[in-house]
């Protein structure tokens, strides 16, 4: 079990000697370079401008919800809006993100020195960002589930294009579960099942979520497409069509697709979890049976997105409720895992100083504020009851989405930064932009589980001024625009620091009382 | 669902669990990070852990089904779900039918009168409503209730309530995205007072 524990395999180590990487790019390697850092780079920064757009949607809608009736938007560019805010944020932004820093994490530590089929990657990167412009063109107005036959009606003349863009996004995701899932075989094939790195089984598992579900997407979007070109009537009741048929084939898809974030972020957490503290992870084999756990129940327990819907009954329905309480557990393996290693031994100052390792603390946090109200969502009485299309859905996924896998992103982010820039990024400016957000979050989070508890429904641009429902979006559109502040320090903190930022000479991760010029990247074998 | 409601209802405890539950993970978090005392946990510690998350999943499941069950059964006796229901026969003091509609609600009560914007009912009535729709899925909201529906286009969904029993005008509202209407997708359940029920 020894080499199991060994801190070097588990991330401990420095991998990367720090390089001015990024001032070195010219565009054509930006464009089309297959070194697994330039792939690597190139997406986490076009995520950042994903998430700036999808942010600054988000600000625009919510500073039409401040007040209740209408002030700046009508109803159809609210919808667009928030309909746009869904899809970069979860296409767009944190998908591409976390997986950018499995990209750039995989080859050094599963030992790899390169990313396999990186042409693939390659590959997904531009269809993503053809399928972005195709997005924007065409202004969905359908929010990101676009169920029909709502959604064959609404939308403009260029709506086609929304769908050829799903269907992009469906290969785009595909390819780049194949390069993942290539890559984590790989791993476990040079070092050993019982020694593959935590980063290699987050791999796998975000391998076959990716390429196991979204050939589902892909179909759902060619059919909506002739469906909606008149071809086909497969969804659409009033042509003989069914709506049933696409509920069950897009949350095939759909449910896989929110832990498509989940799992690199969880990886990346057990990988720089031993590299701050100096200390393997507490349980090597709890961490693999969670992941493996999670996998398989994510691809069944997608029923429970249309619950009151009359067709979920019967043993279905029980079935569902029991497996989706059941997500409980492997969740709750990593979690206690996380807080066993932190507690386990002393944690270096080094760390408690380090950015990545305050994002990494508040990523636990969120995941519990957001994980332990599943279990009131996962209930079919409750559900029914109060829970089910009201805020406290958007403050369960927005919990997890950015309380969890956005501040995974940003600590997966940090940590990498002076590998790739050969700089440190200003500590100040890291900390406010850590405070902005963990506020901002925390604010947001707790007043959209309050709404959700006061039965505010989700997608309305409109709202009844009721005291439970005007004052507590007042203070969400407050918590907004401080996430939205705090972006704008990470930015400049980014941008100034990659020239100006001090410069690093060995490992810059190093842990207190250990010779921080002595580390040098671990050779290859 | 009328037996979940209330401070000590079902639902009010399946909060109190979560805050728990919360709260214990908030505070192993911070001891780990700020308590001066080191602990390594032995292995058995998880394993007694996902014992207690075991019991957590039964219990959350038995109670759901149970309240859920409850709250299907005056349907099944009714035959509301198998052969459909005979007003003539049933228990349920009225039975309201609605058509939901991109953009709003149609309450048709047994003497066939049509109320676009609201279902009038008496305090404490068990009322059962008979949804459909014919353009797209919509949802069906009682929050003082505890009712929640989602139904598509073409199939009837039977839900019923409990009605308030203090007089007065509850919102009823659809939750599920019908199109660039949907925010405009409210009615009204009013709860008849004493002087309706003097004039009727």
């Amino acid at each position: 079990m020894a080499s199991v524990h060994d801190a070097e395999r588990m991330g401990g180590k420095p991998h990367w000697e720090a390089a001015d990487i990024i001032g070195k790019m010219t565009l054509s390697t930006l464009l089309f370079s297959h070194d697994y850092r330039h792939i690597a780079i190139k997406g986490m920064l076009t995520s950042i401008v994903m998430l700036g757009l999808g942010g600054l949607m988000a600000l625009l809608f919510r500073t039409e919800l401040a007040a209740p009736d209408i002030q700046f938007f009508d109803a159809r560019p609210y919808m667009s809006l928030m309909t746009l805010h869904g899809m970069f944020m979860v296409f767009g932004f944190i998908i591409p993100f976390v997986v950018s820093i499995m990209y750039y994490m995989i080859p050094k530590i599963l030992g790899t020195e390169q990313l396999l089929w990186a042409r693939g990657a390659q590959w997904s990167w531009w269809l993503l960002i053809i399928a972005a412009v195709l997005l924007v063109i065409s202004r969905p107005d359908f929010t990101w589930t676009f169920y029909p036959p709502m959604a064959l009606r609404v939308g403009g003349e260029l709506i086609w294009m929304g769908y050829i863009a799903i269907v992009l996004v469906a290969i785009s995701e595909f390819i780049a579960g194949v390069v993942l899932f290539k890559n984590g075989w790989e791993g476990a094939r040079r070092i050993g099942w019982k020694k593959l790195p935590l980063m290699g089984w987050g791999a796998l598992s975000e391998g076959l979520l990716l390429a196991g579900s979204t050939p589902m997407l892909g179909l759902v979007g060619i059919i909506m497409y002739t469906d909606w070109a008149g071809i086909t009537a497969l969804y659409d009741p009033s042509r003989g069509g069914d709506v049933i048929t696409f509920m069950y084939m897009f949350w095939f898809y759909g449910h896989p697709a929110v832990y498509l974030p989940l799992m690199p972020a969880v990886a990346a957490l057990y990988t720089l979890l031993p590299r701050f503290l100096g200390r393997p992870i507490w349980s090597y084999w709890s961490a693999v049976t969670a992941f493996v756990l999670l996998t398989v129940l994510g691809f069944i327990v997608y029923p429970h997105h249309f619950q009151p819907a009359e067709n979920v009954s019967g043993w279905l329905q029980r079935t569902t409720q029991i497996l989706t309480l059941a997500i409980f557990i492997p969740s709750t393996l990593h979690v206690f895992n996380w807080i066993a290693t932190l507690w386990s031994d002393k944690i270096p100052d080094s760390a408690r100083r380090a950015i990545p390792f305050k994002f990494m603390v508040a990523s636990i946090f969120f995941l519990m504020v957001g994980g332990v109200t599943a279990y009131v969502n996962a209930q079919i009485a409750t559900d029914s009851d109060f829970v089910h299309n009201t805020y406290f859905v958007p403050a369960h996924f927005h919990a997890m989405f950015v309380g969890f896998m956005a501040n995974m992103a940003m600590a997966g982010f940090y940590y990498l930064y002076p590998y790739f820039t050969g700089r440190m990024f200003n500590q100040a400016l890291a900390n406010t932009h850590f405070w902005f957000w963990q506020i901002g979050i925390f604010a947001k989070v707790t007043l959209m589980y309050y709404l959700g508890f006061n039965y505010f429904p989700r997608w309305v641009v409109d709202y009844l001024d009721l005291p439970q429902w005007s004052m507590p979006q007042m203070m969400l559109t407050g918590a907004a625009y401080l996430i939205g502040l705090g972006f704008i320090v990470f930015v400049i903190n980014t941008m100034i620091s990659s020239t100006r930022g001090a410069p690093v000479s060995g490992d810059p991760w190093a842990i207190d009382g250990e010779d921080a010029t002595a580390a040098a990247p671990v050779p290859a074998e | 669902m009328e037996n979940a409601l209330g401070l000590a209802g079902y639902q009010s405890t399946m909060m109190i669990i979560v805050f728990v539950v919360l709260g214990f993970g908030i505070a192993a978090l911070f001891a780990a990070l700020f308590l001066p005392t080191r602990w390594r946990l032995p292995y058995s510690m998880e394993f007694l852990f996902i014992g207690l998350l075991l019991v957590m999943v039964w219990y959350g499941d038995s109670r759901s089904a149970e309240i859920y069950e409850a709250y299907q059964a005056p349907l099944e006796e009714e035959g509301v779900l198998e052969t459909g229901y005979d007003p003539e026969n049933g228990n349920f003091d009225q039975v309201i039918r609605v058509l939901a509609f991109q953009w709003g609600f149609a309450f048709i009560n047994e003497e066939d009168e049509i109320s676009r914007n609201a279902a009038v009912v008496q305090p404490g009535e068990r009322v059962l409503f008979s949804l459909f729709a014919n353009d797209v899925i919509h949802g069906f909201n009682i929050p003082a209730a505890g009712i929640t529906a989602e139904f598509e286009p073409g199939a009837e969904r039977d839900v019923w309530i409990r009605a308030p029993e203090e007089p007065g005008r509850y919102l009823i509202q659809c939750l599920n995205y019908c199109g660039v209407g949907h925010s405009q997708m409210k009615a009204w359940l009013v709860v008849a007072g004493d002087e309706d029920a003097a004039e009727a």
